[in-house]
């Protein structure tokens, strides 16, 4: 599937890029196809958005994306490493290095404080202790949380909890950011917050920003929107000009 | 490293209670048990560890002490020949019944027939020899203070054995016996006291060495001369394990114990891996997401066995300070409780493989960890 929005930018190799792709869920006698024989390029340094109604297979293709789950058939290039050639620890691997995540749930240890929940996944990275935590600061500072990373999750708000979440995969320097309607679980200030956020990390940090959401608030800011429906993608529009523009810098 | 096993446990320490107090009574238990059990059986061998014999003769195949059968006098001499040896003296066990100056029934009684004098071996750790040598003069016995009421007696008063009149002269403790009723006296009394016209030798030799150490090399070196008739002999601790080990694995005592520290170890993982368990599933999301974000599978599965160890661990903790209390107690009633090394370690042992083998069935519900779910 080629777009002319697309064309332009055919020179500079995708940050993700689903070559023919095809996946199928069966629950119990029921097989539902999800894709089928499904193409697409996503660009490095831009918020791209899907849309959709439930069950259109947005998630399941931010999922087979991400290497959360692999595909039946057909090839997934992320930075240009086949997904599909990794072994489950090479995954794990892959994600450490190069992926965050942020989920409609917030899914943070109610034990741990904001900080540690931001520095957890630092420590797996192999940096070094004071690395780790500075970079906790620094991205916890960048989501406006830093007054407040002392703080356990039952004493933060719903759009606070998602800003430590996203300070949780901002840490990490990842080179893709992965979110599933993050903003669902939120009213709109914060959600609006939320989006801004995402949007100023695409810009500012050059990430990849790839987001599922049906919430129309994404839709003005995604630099790329993709409406999908029954497994395809029904329209593919930009709504800003595709370069990084110096909004956010 | 942030502490996240430690945190979570300290953070959310209702939900881990339960599994810390199954894994602290299961460890209780256990030790209470095998506390108990040591004590009891233990008491099998008071004869000899009480005493400070070195190695002891006696007829060949004597499963415990309380089932010996006499051997000939004359191999006292044989065994006084080895250099070795620095005090040989005759040990009279003699079964015996029991009948109290009160209404009391008949008891049965395992009569021990020592040498009264100031350098005797037996029970010379269990009586002070002031009171062993009440035992020379005639018909003096010394009884347990454990088992006055059941014998009906009390000191200076009268009763007989086998129809042979004897006075309490003493009163002894620690000589509990298992199955009877411990009743010291002197070899001439005992002799007396024996029904049996047969026998007229004693039933054990005792002897003390001057080396201590060389007991069991002494012992294999007076074992196999027929000369004298039929005798072993057993180094002093080995005669201690096979009497204890009689009595714990012929009488099925032992089986039971291991029986019980079975269902003790199941029912405290079954309780323990389900506590376990709920943890996991409540953080499932957490975890799912952890490794969504690279955080491998193995380093989860730490985590969670890291908690069991906690929980292990603090509930070891919890037990051995009850244990101690109980113990305490135990020992204060004459309730005979003996705790020893390996013992414990078994305990903590149990306790420990209980906590990990919980742990291990808590990591295997990780494997609903999966990331993918969480874009649903």
């Amino acid at each position: 599937m080629t777009h002319p929005a697309a064309a332009s930018q055919a020179a500079t190799p995708p940050a993700l890029q689903a070559i023919g792709i095809s996946k199928a869920f069966l629950s119990g006698k029921l097989h539902t196809q999800v894709l089928e024989n499904f193409s697409l390029r996503i660009e490095a340094g831009e918020l791209t958005l899907i849309s959709g109604p439930s069950g259109c297979g947005k998630s399941t293709l931010l999922a087979i994306l991400s290497g959360l789950q692999k595909v039946d058939s057909g090839r997934v290039l992320a930075l240009g490493s086949e997904l599909g050639q990794l072994d489950l620890s090479a995954l794990e691997h892959f994600r450490l290095q190069h992926t965050g995540f942020v989920f409609q749930g917030f899914n943070l240890f109610p034990a741990l404080s904001a900080f540690e929940q931001v520095e957890l996944p630092l420590n797996h990275m192999g940096l070094s202790r004071d690395e780790a935590r500075a970079r906790a600061r620094r991205s916890l500072e960048e989501v406006g949380m830093a007054p407040r990373m002392k703080l356990r999750p039952s004493e933060l708000s719903g759009g606070e909890k998602q800003r430590v979440a996203i300070a949780r995969a901002l840490a990490k320097e990842p080179e893709l950011l992965f979110a599933d309607e993050p903003t669902s679980a939120l009213d709109s200030v914060n959600g609006q917050m939320i989006i801004d956020i995402l949007h100023r990390i695409a810009h500012m940090h050059g990430t990849t920003v790839l987001c599922v959401s049906h919430d129309p608030r994404v839709v003005v800011h995604a630099d790329r929107v993709l409406a999908m429906e029954d497994g395809r993608i029904l329209s593919d529009r930009r709504t800003h000009v595709p370069t990084n523009d110096s909004k956010g810098t | 490293m942030v502490a996240l096993a430690r945190k979570t446990l300290v953070y959310e320490w209702r939900r881990f209670l339960p599994a810390m107090l199954a894994v602290g009574f299961a460890g209780l238990l256990q030790l209470l048990q095998l506390a108990l059990v040591l004590g009891i059986f233990g008491s099998t061998s008071v004869y000899i560890t009480g005493s400070s014999a070195d190695v002891w003769i006696g007829y060949p195949g004597t499963q415990n002490v309380g089932s010996g059968r006499t051997i000939d006098p004359d191999v006292e001499s044989r065994i006084l020949m080895d250099p070795a040896v620095q005090r040989v003296e005759p040990y009279i066990w003699v079964d015996g019944d029991w009948r109290g100056p009160h209404e009391t029934g008949g008891i049965s009684v395992f009569v021990s027939g020592i040498d009264p004098g100031p350098g005797g071996l037996m029970f010379s750790k269990a009586l002070l020899p002031s009171l062993r040598a009440r035992l020379a003069e005639p018909d003096a016995v010394i009884v347990d203070r454990s088992v006055l009421d059941q014998l009906g007696v009390d000191i200076g008063e009268t009763a007989t054995i086998n129809g042979h009149q004897v006075t309490v002269v003493g009163i002894s403790s620690g000589l509990r016996a298992l199955g009877g009723v411990n009743v010291l006296t002197s070899l001439s009394t005992a002799r007396q006291l024996d029904g049996d016209p047969s026998d007229t030798g004693p039933t054990y030799l005792v002897a003390k060495l001057r080396d201590p150490k060389q007991a069991d090399a002494v012992a294999a070196r007076l074992r196999g001369d027929t000369a004298f008739g039929p005798y072993t002999t057993w180094s002093a601790r080995d005669f201690a394990r096979i009497s204890v080990r009689y009595w714990m694995f012929d009488t099925g005592a032992g089986a039971g114990v291991l029986f019980l520290a079975g269902i003790v170890f199941l029912v405290g993982a079954v309780i323990t891996s389900q506590t376990l368990i709920a943890a996991v599933n409540g953080s499932m999301r957490e975890y799912a997401t952890l490794n969504a974000l690279g955080v491998g599978v193995a380093a989860l599965r730490r985590v969670v066995l890291e908690q069991a160890f906690w929980v292990g661990a603090l509930g070891l903790l919890g037990a051995g300070v009850l244990g101690i209390v109980l113990m305490l107690l135990a020992h204060s009633q004459d309730v005979p409780v003996v705790l020893n090394l390996p013992a414990a370690l078994a305990c903590v042992a149990l306790v420990m493989g209980l906590a990990t083998v919980s742990g291990l069935a808590a990591m295997r519900s990780l494997r609903r960890a999966d990331p993918a779910t969480l874009l649903r």
